[in-house]
């Protein structure tokens, strides 16, 4: 890696916000292209928190803090980004599900998200399905559904159906998660697929987008 | 054999006549209970908090007898958006489920989100005599027959999290140790304080504990639980036992809590809960654990009981007898309050079978 590189993907990792927005701010110095910033530098820090996360060696302080670092240094980035025409990988938009209004693990999940290059659309928590439509309709190429409770999970469905009947079912992908959820619930409801926490939501986001 | 006796009996690893049993509700499904069993409730059902006339507990032939102080009481204290005495706002959220409306409360505004407010913050007093009515009732009134359980859950982290927000409680603890010590030291003075007032009275065993589990793994490494909470604990337990040491401690915690299960025995715990199964498998962690170490929950509330038939609630009921209780060191409950989405046929289910099996045909 590049040596000013190195330093802006060890903030991220260490989650030294201070650190990351100063190294980034170097880097762009020195005339360093945004893109590479963020495709060699802040991209790869955020997957390798997200190996560590799934290697039980990072857990959610060690993730938020990186998560804020990244999109620290992203903000600074941002501008440069939009001006040299660089698009994200695609867009996510992802929500709690009506009834229910736990966002941590639906805010975990759009950290790693953005961390990894998507633009993120965050409905909020207790998301209707005419949102969840609306969202698909304003070009989301994956949608992701969030329920804690066994209450809410249910309305995980109706939103998949709401999104088939408006026509927008082949155009987006749509991923589910929470704790109660599991494969074969996701495989019910006619989702695309399923992940048990934010990095592995990552990997299936990006596979099915390829 | 009287409720007390058997919940002692198991507690101490002896068979009794049947495994013990617990069972909480939200108050939705609290009235479904009642009508289905023609009991007229005089008062709205709170699992967490004070107004229990135990009415439908002890229709069902449960064995322990819960009492709660402190800040988990300020869940469903009302229908409308409210504000605790902790300066935790609340709003509340319904929920459609096959069997009627339901609503939960749920934290709005956390007074300590601003980091200024932390050092001037004025904790409730936990010394209030009115605090502990409830609970003097009840042990006067059911201590006799029943085993009583005084609850101080949301002890330390989750009574942190309410007042600072959850984000920036974990933000804390890796950026800023001595904060984050401050913030905890507020819920954690209040509910040892309610802890050893419950002591005092005569509660056969203090349920305390925090969330530190999510469903794959633990929330926070075991590096800062040694750090922030495991010091905490041991003081708690060690102060509690010092003024009865008969009383037995449970630990609650929700998800995947198995990392620190043998630092939870060396300090002194007797019991965990809920020993949620879809996290932790409830018959490895009897095998690894179970001569040191009794268990409280292990029925799914996840699956089983809101989405499985009764053929699954009795099988799983089987299945833990026959891999955790078989010896005792079990109290059979399921791993939260038991929702409205659940239906009659699989709570029954769980119940007789539970009151209905010997151990010794196990």
């Amino acid at each position: 890696m590049d040596e000013k590189l190195e330093p802006i993907y060890q903030a991220v990792l260490d989650g030294d916000m201070p650190a990351a927005q100063e190294s980034v701010q170097t880097a762009i110095n020195s005339e360093f292209p945004a893109a590479e910033i963020l495709n060699s530098a802040l991209i790869p820090a955020m997957g390798e928190v997200g190996r560590l996360f799934e290697d039980g060696e990072y857990f959610v302080p060690e993730m938020l803090i990186a998560a804020r670092a990244m999109k620290a240094g992203l903000e600074i980035i941002k501008p440069l980004l939009i001006d040299s025409g660089v698009e994200p990988i695609g867009t996510f938009a992802v929500g709690t599900v009506s009834g229910d209004l736990h966002d941590i693990g639906k805010n975990l999940v759009a950290m790693m998200m953005e961390g990894a290059g998507f633009e993120i659309v965050d409905l909020g928590t207790d998301v209707g399905s005419e949102d969840f439509v609306a969202a698909a309709q304003n070009g989301a190429n994956v949608i992701g559904l969030s329920a804690l409770l066994t209450t809410t999970m249910s309305n995980m469905g109706g939103v998949i159906d709401a999104i088939e009947k408006a026509g927008l079912r082949d155009q987006v992908k749509i991923i589910v998660g929470g704790a109660p959820i599991t494969d074969g619930y996701a495989a019910q409801i006619g989702a695309d697929g399923y992940a048990p926490d934010a990095s592995q939501a990552v990997t299936l986001a990006k596979l099915l987008i390829e | 054999m009287k409720p007390r006796e058997r919940v002692e009996m198991a507690l101490n690893f002896e068979k009794p006549d049947r495994c013990p049993m617990q069972v909480s509700f939200t108050p939705e499904f609290a009235d479904r209970l009642r009508a289905d069993i023609s009991i007229q409730g005089e008062r709205v059902h709170n699992p967490h908090g004070g107004g229990n006339t135990y009415e439908l507990e002890r229709a069902l032939n449960e064995d322990m007898l819960l009492t709660s102080v402190g800040w988990a009481n300020s869940y469903y204290l009302d229908d409308k958006p409210y504000v605790d005495e902790w300066g935790v706002g609340w709003k509340v959220q319904p929920y459609e489920t096959p069997f009627g409306t339901g609503h939960y409360t749920e934290i709005d505004y956390h007074p300590l989100a601003d980091e200024s407010a932390i050092s001037s913050y004025q904790a409730p007093d936990p010394h209030r005599p009115e605090l502990y009515q409830d609970s003097r009732w009840m042990i006067e009134t059911f201590k006799e027959q029943y085993w009583i359980v005084g609850v101080t859950v949301t002890t330390i982290f989750e009574t942190a999290w309410a007042l600072r927000g959850y984000e920036q409680t974990m933000i804390d603890m890796v950026l800023d140790p001595v904060l984050a010590d401050e913030l905890f030291e507020i819920p954690y003075r209040y509910h040892l304080a309610a802890a050893k007032k419950l002591v005092d009275m005569g509660v056969d065993m203090i349920q305390t504990g925090d969330d530190m589990g999510s469903q794959n793994a633990m929330i926070i490494s075991p590096k800062l639980w040694r750090r922030f909470f495991k010091p905490r604990m041991a003081n708690f337990i060690s102060e509690l036992k010092s003024i009865n040491p008969e009383l037995k401690i449970a630990y609650h915690s929700d998800g995947d809590v198995e990392p620190i299960i043998p630092e939870l025995i060396e300090i002194g715990l007797d019991v965990l809960n809920p020993v949620q199964p879809a996290s932790m498998d409830p018959a490895e962690i009897k095998k690894k654990y179970g001569h040191q170490l009794c268990f409280w929950g292990t029925i799914d509330e996840q699956h089983t009981l809101p989405f499985g038939t009764p053929a699954d609630v009795v099988e799983e009921v089987h299945d833990r007898l026959k891999t955790v209780g078989y010896n005792g060191g079990l109290i059979l409950a399921p791993t939260h309050h038991v929702q409205l989405d659940t239906p009659l046929e699989n709570f029954w289910a769980m119940v007789n079978t539970i009151i209905n099996t010997p151990l010794d045909q196990i």
